[in-house]
């Protein structure tokens, strides 16, 4: 039972459970590391036990010298050799693993990369598909296509990162650069991260999810939402407005909103969006005025209840 | 020389506090640091948990997003600065001038005064959370933009309370390596200083080297939330994206400072494990040498890491590359240490009394702390596990788990020597297995919740499948919590009725333990010449020699 108990432990000491190649690198290059890890534990931690056991004073003085040995200088040759050799093979997986993690692989034959831009703000994410259609915190990607993802923040908003652990590692998003990463989903599902960079008040708040998808899905969904930003308008609602306000408006670290003439006026919450107010950021800084109609007729289509 | 000094004291300045107040022995100087930095500890350690009582459970609403941010910010900050470093500091101030058997430290009234700035800068950041906005809430690592653009004043008393405690810490660093350079005894040569004075020599070095850059970010980082000098508005940009400034560049600068500043504080604390465990054993320490050449080697490399803490900024491959390699060149340092202190027990005459057993828990602590390292090092792996509750096992297994149970051996071992009375035993061990059970109850379940994806510095989580880790850490914290009120209690106990002990109730090598205790104000009225790392055991033996007796079987 212990022995099942501490395996079942042990198995989980790694990355989860990878659903992408570089997640799959990273999850390999862990496990390498983890047999010299564990080695290194059992046995320093086996040899303290045993000193502690076998040395103990038992009936001598308690003060009573014991082996005046001042060191061995083949041992201390042999234990900083032996690590520099551990690490040496360590840093050798690791670059040999490294292609497959960093690079994006090629296009399958016949088939496009796709690339969406990732902008991290305060306290949502927004992303930009090849076509110009904007969504709001929840990812659709289509499966077996290696997308690649511009990651940036905007110059007046603060770092994040994004991390969705299943499909790979964290690539920070900094005002005023744009960083690279990459994912190539291998089955459908939907997979979760979020922002893992303080970013103030909501950082906890900041999910992402990746929906990935047949091809087909996906290019009908990408479709219908350059026609019909009526999803936009909600995701904006809930991703954008929602985290400081409530979800009905009832107001969270930020005021209450529900019933306020402002949530359908669209030059007004424009303004508001665009430009920020008191302690409120300038959550839409660059928003389209398709992104503010969009979450305008939401709100109009779905006023807030308040409670 | 101390009948001069006593009889120049005016009056006002013999009173109970105020003696206190004006005093510049090294020692009164250490008790001050060693106990302001012990209420800071309590402080911060309050303020664990009462973040780990809204992290108990998903969803909880014990403490809103605000003060959560000002909890993890000032607790980090307060730990390193307030903590780490200062209690160190301390412990150095009472020992270092002890052991090379000195009379005080070379300048006593820079030594008060960088006390004075440590309790005022000290001061200065518990007191933030009564400014207006609250305390800083952007993390111990007050990364820009978010540290420019924070509102209220608490950012500002941040970065006010670290300039203090910069120009505190960097006066204490020019002491002790004036000190130990030029006040060492008769015979006390470089390879017979004690290891912890070797530590403290590399501490100042390091303090030396890397606090100039912090204050230099931190000023850079004032200027650009904008400061007003009489009529004149000095607003900058160093580190604003928005007009031209560089994000990434505070972070270069902070780390190039935060990685050096946890080898200041892990230093010492190894240093005080060399001292410890030998004592203990009945042995020399294994491999003296070794152990000098590796601290010296993890003081020089550690300001060649920095970058490990940014893997995930999108710096150059070969960069990180280059910085994966010279963070696991410090491996084989720390690892040298390990092996040297583990030989030391071996073939040992071991006796378990409470500082022993902090050394041992220590030891054993620390090599997870350390080999959890390794996968922070391999930079493909760091941008996975980066940020998440795994950094934070991994730096609480160093710094707690390794620091702060370094810190209680050295307290049970010092204390006769501070105070002339023993610290209670039973209630030690109590508080020993209380900490080493509540420590891994509450830190190893996090290794797993950052590998499930939970980030760090979030005041609330949705996903109930992080919950039974979350709540088994706040279970440990409270078992940490009565651990430490046990000490509370046994430092109340033992100042009322702890057993008095001799000069030297350990029998102990260095020279600290030839004085009475506690030492009088001038320390030594004669110190033995030093023909070994171990003047006392020479002295011992000499003894012995000289009435004709035999080793003690
Ligand atoms: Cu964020």
């Amino acid at each position: 039972m212990a022995a099942v108990a501490v395996s079942s432990l042990l198995a989980q000491f790694a990355p989860v459970a990878p659903e992408s190649p570089n997640a799959e690198g990273i999850r390999d290059s862990w496990l390498f590391i983890s047999i010299f890890v564990f080695a290194i534990f059992v046995l320093v931690e086996s040899l303290l036990i045993a000193f502690v056991w076998k040395y103990r004073r038992q009936k001598r003085g308690r003060f009573a010298d014991a082996a005046q040995v001042h060191g061995a200088t083949k041992l201390e040759l042999a234990w900083t050799a032996g690590p520099v050799v551990v690490l040496f093979l360590i840093a050798a997986f690791v670059f040999i693993e490294l292609p497959g993690i960093k690079d994006v692989p090629d296009a399958a034959a016949g088939e496009e990369q796709l690339e969406i831009k990732v902008s991290g703000r305060q306290f949502y994410w927004e992303y930009e598909y090849p076509n110009g259609v904007i969504a709001v915190d929840t990812m659709q990607a289509p499966v077996g296509v290696p997308v690649r993802l511009e990651v940036s923040a905007p110059d007046a908003d603060v770092i994040h990162s994004w991390w969705i652990p299943s499909l790979g590692g964290k690539i920070d998003a900094i005002p005023g650069t744009t960083n690279e990463t990459w994912f190539q989903a291998e089955t459908e599902g939907t997979y979760s991260g979020q922002c893992a960079e303080l970013c103030g008040l909501e950082h906890a708040r900041m999910l992402a999810s990746v929906e990935v998808v047949s091809q087909d899905e996906f290019d009908a969904w990408l479709a219908e939402r350059a026609d019909d930003p009526a999803e936009l308008g909600q995701e904006e609602w809930e991703g954008v407005c929602a985290k400081c306000h409530g979800m009905n408006g009832e107001g969270g670290i930020g005021p209450r909103i529900a019933g306020s003439p402002t949530l359908t006026d669209a030059e007004a919450l424009g303004n508001l969006v665009h430009n920020g107010r008191g302690a409120m950021p300038a959550v839409g800084a660059g928003w389209t005025d398709e992104q503010i109609r969009a979450l305008v007729s939401y709100l109009t289509e779905n006023p807030p209840s308040g409670s | 020389m101390a009948a001069r000094a006593e009889a120049t004291v005016p009056a006002w300045q013999r009173g109970r506090v105020a003696s206190w107040l004006v005093t510049t022995d090294h020692k009164r100087i250490g008790i001050l640091y060693i106990t302001t930095s012990l209420v800071f500890l309590v402080l911060s350690g309050l303020m664990a948990l009462v973040m780990r009582l809204q992290l108990a459970q998903a969803d909880a609403d014990i403490v809103g997003p605000e003060r959560y941010n000002e909890l993890v910010t000032i607790h980090g900050t307060s730990m390193v600065f307030l903590v780490g470093v200062p209690i160190l500091a301390g412990f150095a101030n009472f020992l270092v001038p002890l052991m090379i058997g000195a009379s005080d430290v070379a300048f006593p009234r820079l030594n008060a005064l960088s006390y004075w700035f440590f309790l005022f800068g000290g001061s200065v950041l518990m007191l933030s959370f009564f400014a207006d906005g609250g305390a800083a809430d952007t993390g111990w690592t007050a990364y820009a933009p978010l540290s420019i653009q924070a509102p209220g004043n608490g950012q500002d008393l941040w970065i006010l309370s670290l300039h203090l405690l910069t120009v505190s810490t960097v006066a204490g660093a020019v002491n002790f390596i004036v000190t130990i350079h030029n006040m060492r005894t008769r015979g006390m040569t470089w390879t017979r200083m004690p290891l912890f004075v070797w530590s403290i020599l590399l501490f100042g070095w390091l303090i030396m080297a890397v606090m100039p850059v912090l204050s230099a970010a931190l000023t850079m980082l004032l200027l650009d939330r904008g400061i007003s000098i009489g009529p004149v508005d000095v607003q900058t940009d160093f580190f604003n994206p928005e007009d031209g400034g560089s994000a990434v560049l505070y972070q270069h600068a902070f780390w190039f400072f935060g990685h050096p500043e946890v080898y200041i504080i892990v230093l010492p604390a190894f240093g005080m494990i060399s001292e410890v465990l030998p004592v203990f054993a009945r042995k020399p320490i294994f491999g003296y040498k070794a152990i000098v050449a590796s601290t010296v080697a993890i003081g020089f490399f550690s300001m060649l890491v920095w970058a490990h803490h940014m893997f995930t900024i999108g710096l150059p491959f070969s960069l990180q590359a280059f910085f994966m390699i010279s963070s696991m060149v410090i491996a084989v340092p720390t690892g040298i240490k390990i092996f040297n202190w583990l030989a030391t027990l071996w073939r040992g005459n071991l006796s378990f009394e409470t500082p022993m057993l902090f050394a041992l828990g220590f030891l054993s602590l620390f090599v997870i702390g350390g080999l959890t390292g390794i996968y922070l090092a391999a930079f493909p792996i760091d941008w996975q596990v980066h940020d998440s509750y795994f950094v934070v096992a991994h730096f609480h297994y160093t710094l707690l788990g390794g620091v702060v149970f370094a810190i209680f051996a050295g307290l049970f071992y010092w204390w006769p020597k501070m105070f002339g009375r023993m610290l209670d035993e039973k209630l030690g061990k109590w508080q020993f297995w209380l900490l080493f059970v509540g420590f891994n109850v509450a830190f190893m379940p996090q290794h797993f919740v950052g590998l499930e994806g939970m980030p760090r510095r979030v005041y609330t989580y949705a996903n109930e499948e992080w919950e039974g880790y979350n709540l088994a850490s706040t279970i440990g914290s409270w078992i940490m919590a009565i651990a430490i009120l046990l000490f509370a209690i046994n430092v109340l106990k033992t100042r009322a009725s702890g057993r008095r002990v001799g000069n030297d109730p350990w029998q102990a090598d260095t020279l600290e333990w030839y004085t009475t205790s506690p030492p009088p104000p001038h320390n030594f009225d004669d110190v033995p010449y030093v023909t070994s790392a171990r003047p006392l055991y020479d002295l011992r033996r000499r003894l012995r020699e000289q009435r004709g007796e035999r080793e003690p079987a």
